[in-house]
């Protein structure tokens, strides 16, 4: 056996591990723990797991997704190359995630978002985890109760509780805390559907720690906010990527996998990911894990699905059934989340297969259900979820987008991370100006970069409005293998050691999302038989990170043309409803109703979808008296 | 009881488009001819006026076409070697109201004519007819970048009707118009949207609306016709209702369509029981040209002169009857 093990060692990670011959280096990287980006999960179409040879053997199909020179500085693709023998990598720095630095810097973008939004509602502080001290009188020959009732008894004098649960372990434990304790005890209590539970009882007063944490699944980052429950306080934050990313960019292929493989790889990646975060999160603040009671999680329908390990083969099958909407609260260890073993998971109700508890975060998070004016709710990922809505009625849809916006399927896209291009302008003497995070020098462009870039282009008339770049507007648009591309910054200036340009494909695949959201937005709007200028708040929620320029989304054409500062851009929604939930139980009973009240449009039962679509997929729209300030801006230019 | 009136009225005529300049014009033509300015769906004519009547161009090629159906050879084999000849039989024997010249030789995939020969063509036409004159290239993008400006500046100030502008291409196209002051014939694929799309980005560099034919694309009877009609109606009820981008005259271009189905062309031996060729080629085109002109034509291009004939006498008695 021993000589069919080969040792893979990656360098810049200072990782070695032993594996089979034979296996890819996507494989192995995986195994290591070394984040490589893939986009396609191995299937040697996306072309983003570039890896460097630096010694060793190994066997690389051929792909013409590696340049000449690439390839004779020893680049392979992970996924399309096998180990013959001992080897060393390099991961190059535009297959990296850049997990550290990524994560202090979304910390800090997040915790942006505590600031509370106009309209926002403010909740009882109610947690769905409390820890209450006792001082019980101890037993006599006239008070002869078991030590159980003596404890409930003792619970509810203090607090009007008509259910009570707890478990054979902590009935167990009663005689000695209580009597080791002298009779002096804490006892925390969950909140279980209709019960509370006496999850846990200690000796003496341990009150002042009580701790829990909201994450938010997202499809590609994963973000948790530690929180204090006696003050309410959003103590710390971390954020990674999802690593299921390894087994497919986006849910669907996720999905797939999963029907191929099974769910418990998807769901051990995610655990995995929750559990570094909150290991990081309580060794930074001093914690012990004990302490951490509760975990409340927001995420759209398949991540809820892959994280309790449900079969999620019919959400993506039609008619598109979930195993279930509104799990109920769960020992967190059940799934492998490693906080307090008696610890619970909590996860806000879904509201369809396509609209998640994200979406259901985001309603509550923004207060839309208790609107008294006409609002909207735009959450851009992947798929955009698209809710109209006020206190009486909520309608939402949902439009599959594609990853564009995420930076996926664009040539130099990326996440949010450090050095990702995430401002941009032509200002009018032709000049580029462009900021990234971290200020690092630029390695890809995020979403807001993306929303920026063409904007600026069709504004310049670099591209025009059906979105082709025009080859004699500017010396930066140039011709690469039959298509054009605009040089955004030229590689002297990047960490790629390669230009940073927007392709016209990747014009096309933009212009595809951002006409897919523009389409549901308006057949909703449609359905409904109001205009515009009905809606007074338009909330727009998403991953593209702290920024989003409202100006040029809407000369994109992403969103509709409406006043200005009835637009506001909101980050987050999901992590700031999961939080809202965790610290009042009437936030999550509120979570439940707006899941059971929204009606849900499926847009694929809507014949005249693919019109709007195809009348978006213009810039900003082919109906051009949809965006009249922006007429009139292309007027004067 | 009083039937109510369900007349409708729409508050966006269709833009008028002029073609062919006389001599006080800065031209050669004897006539000019004037499309669309209808208030009104086609032949609706109790709910609102319709100035100008649809029109017929027929089809005349820059080399004798090997793919034409005998039925079509033994009218015009006598003059295709000449489009000039070619024209000229198609105004004095078929009453053509104008000439539609492609440049089909120009096809790189074909014959391959150069730009000289393609001039000279349209050289040809006006020369031989006094008509106004639609020029149409070879379907080829980029040789119809090269050809169609020499095209464009031969005849320049005839006011002709230039084809073909698509998404993605129609600068050069519209610069050549604007400098020689020609018209626009903007074709899009059978689509509600790309054919706005096409009249805006032109629209964006200047080209005038007043300046633009929208071509829909065209399908024959038995091959989604149905499909162009609809697209059509919408877009004319879209421009009669106040949309600037599909207020323009529209054109089918039917011949070209039609001479390639085995229903107009197949012979009675090879589908028995289908009838008489003969009757039936130029009955399918005719019926075709009906369709598109009940869906708002205001040009069609057609190629069989009984059809031609047909087609007229049909304009004719909607016209009169009204």
């Amino acid at each position: 056996m021993k000589e069919n093990k080969v040792k893979v060692t990656f360098l810049s990670q200072d990782e070695t591990i032993l594996v089979e011959k034979g296996i890819t280096l996507l494989e192995a990287s995986i195994r290591a723990g070394v984040y490589v980006n893939s986009i396609c999960g191995g299937d040697g179409i996306c072309g983003k797991c570039k890896l460097i040879i630096k010694e060793g053997d190994v066997t690389a199909r051929p792909t013409t997704l590696l340049k000449r020179d690439e390839i004779k500085e020893g680049y392979v693709l992970a996924c399309q190359t096998e180990v013959t023998g001992d080897v060393v990598i390099e991961v190059p720095p535009e297959s990296r995630a850049k997990g550290k630095i990524l994560i202090d810097k979304d910390a800090q973008r997040f915790r942006a978002l505590y600031a509370p939004m106009k309209g926002q509602v403010f909740f009882k502080y109610d947690p769905l985890i409390q820890k209450i001290y006792l001082e019980v009188s101890p037993p006599s020959l006239q008070d002869n109760v078991s030590d159980h009732v003596h404890l409930y008894r003792s619970i509810k004098r203090k607090k009007n509780i008509p259910n009570m649960q707890s478990g054979l372990k902590v009935i167990r434990s009663l005689p000695y805390i209580l009597r080791n304790g002298d009779w002096k005890i804490t006892v925390t209590l969950g909140v279980r559907g209709g019960t509370i539970e006496a999850i846990q009882v200690e000796e003496g007063n341990t009150t002042d720690q009580n701790f829990a944490v909201a994450v938010d699944v997202g499809t590609s980052t994963v973000v948790v906010h530690l929180v204090n429950l006696n003050t309410f306080e959003t103590m710390d934050a971390e954020a990674t990527y999802n690593s299921q990313m390894s087994y497919g960019d986006e849910v669907t292929r996720r999905i797939i996998y999963a029907e191929l493989k099974g769910e418990e790889k998807l769901r051990e990646a995610i655990v995995e990911d929750i559990n570094n975060l909150i290991t990081t999160l309580i060794s930074r603040n001093n914690i012990r894990l004990n302490d951490v009671m509760a975990v409340v999680c927001a995420g759209n329908t398949a991540m809820i699905h892959f994280l309790l390990e449900l079969d999620p083969s019919n959400l993506r099958k039609e008619p598109f059934i979930p195993v279930c909407t509104y799990p109920p609260p769960i020992r967190a260890s059940e799934v492998g989340i490693k906080i307090n073993p008696r610890g619970l998971l909590y996860s806000l109700p879904s509201i369809a297969s396509w609209i998640g508890a994200d979406v259901t975060a985001g309603i509550l998070a923004t207060g839309l259900y208790q609107a008294d004016e006409l609002t909207m709710l735009i959450d851009i990922g992947t798929n955009g979820e698209i809710v109209i809505g006020n206190k009486d009625w909520m309608v939402c849809c949902s439009a599959s987008a594609g990853p564009a916006f995420e930076g996926s399927g664009v040539k130099n896209g990326m996440r949010a991370a450090e050095g990702a291009i995430e401002k941009f302008k032509i200002s009018e003497d032709g000049k580029i100006q462009y900021t990234t995070i971290g200020e690092a020098d630029p390695i890809g462009i995020c979403g807001s970069g993306l929303v920026d870039i063409m904007a600026e282009l069709f504004m310049a008339g670099i591209v025009d409005r059906s979105g082709k770049l025009n080859p004699d507007a500017n010396e930066r648009v140039r011709k690469v293998n039959g298509e054009l591309e605009f040089i955004l910054v030229p590689s002297s200036q990047t960490a790629i050691k390669d230009d940073i340009v927007i392709t016209q494909a990747d014009i096309e695949s933009l212009i595809r999302a951002k006409a897919a959201i523009f389409a549901g937005i308006n057949v909703l709007i449609n359905i409904l038989s109001i205009g515009f200028s009905d809606i007074k708040r338009i909330y727009l929620a998403g991953g593209f990170g702290n920024y989003l320029n409202k100006e040029n989304a809407i000369t994109l054409g992403l969103i509709p043309d409406i006043e200005r500062e009835k637009v506001q851009f909101v980050g987050n929604t999901s992590i700031l409803g999961a939080k809202m939930a965790l610290l009042s139980k009437d936030a999550l009973d509120i979570a439940y109703k707006i899941s059971k009240n929204i009606t849900y449009y499926d847009l694929i039962t809507y014949a005249d979808y693919m019109n709007e679509f195809m009348s978006a997929k213009f810039l900003p729209h082919t109906d051009v008296g949809k965006f009249p300030t922006i007429m009139k801006k292309l007027k004067r230019t | 009881m009083n039937i109510p009136d369900v007349k409708q009225s729409w508050p966006n005529p269709i833009n008028e488009v002029t073609i062919g300049a006389t001599k006080e014009e800065g031209g050669t033509r004897s006539t000019t001819i004037t499309i669309g300015g209808t208030g009104t769906l086609p032949f609706l004519s109790f709910e609102g006026s319709s100035p100008h009547r649809p029109v017929i161009a027929m089809e005349v090629w820059d080399f004798a076409p090997a793919d034409w159906p005998e039925e079509l050879e033994k009218y015009f084999s006598d003059v295709w070697d000449d489009p000039g000849k070619w024209a000229k039989k198609c105004v004095d024997e078929f009453n053509a109201d104008l000439i539609c010249l492609r440049l089909q030789g120009c096809d790189p995939d074909g014959e391959n004519k150069s730009s000289a020969e393609a001039a000279e063509a349209v050289k040809k036409v006006l020369e031989a007819v006094t008509v106004p004159l639609i020029i149409w290239g070879c379907g080829n993008k980029e040789k119809n970048n090269e050809i169609l400006p020499v095209c464009s500046q031969t005849a320049a100030g005839e006011r002709c009707l230039l084809g073909t502008i698509t998404e993605d291409n129609y600068k050069t196209l519209v610069a050549l118009c604007k400098a020689d002051k020609h018209k626009l014939i903007a074709e899009s694929p059978v689509d509600i949207n790309i054919a706005k799309q096409v009249n805006i980005l032109a629209a964006d560099i200047g080209l005038a609306a007043e300046d633009i034919v929208i071509y829909p694309s065209t399908g024959s009877l038995g091959y989604g016709i149905e499909y162009v009609y609809s697209i059509m109606e919408r877009g004319r009820i879209a421009g009669l209702s106040g949309d600037k981008m599909w207020a323009m005259p529209l054109l089918a271009d039917i011949g070209k369509e039609v001479w390639k189905v085995k229903e107009a062309v197949a012979t009675e031996e090879e589908v028995p029981g289908w009838g008489n060729h003969v009757q039936r080629g130029p009955l399918w085109e005719a019926i075709t040209a009906l369709v598109y002109l009940q869906s708002g034509s205001d040009i069609i291009i057609m190629r069989h002169p009984k059809a031609v004939g047909e087609l007229k006498k049909y304009i004719n008695s909607l016209i009169n009857k009204n």
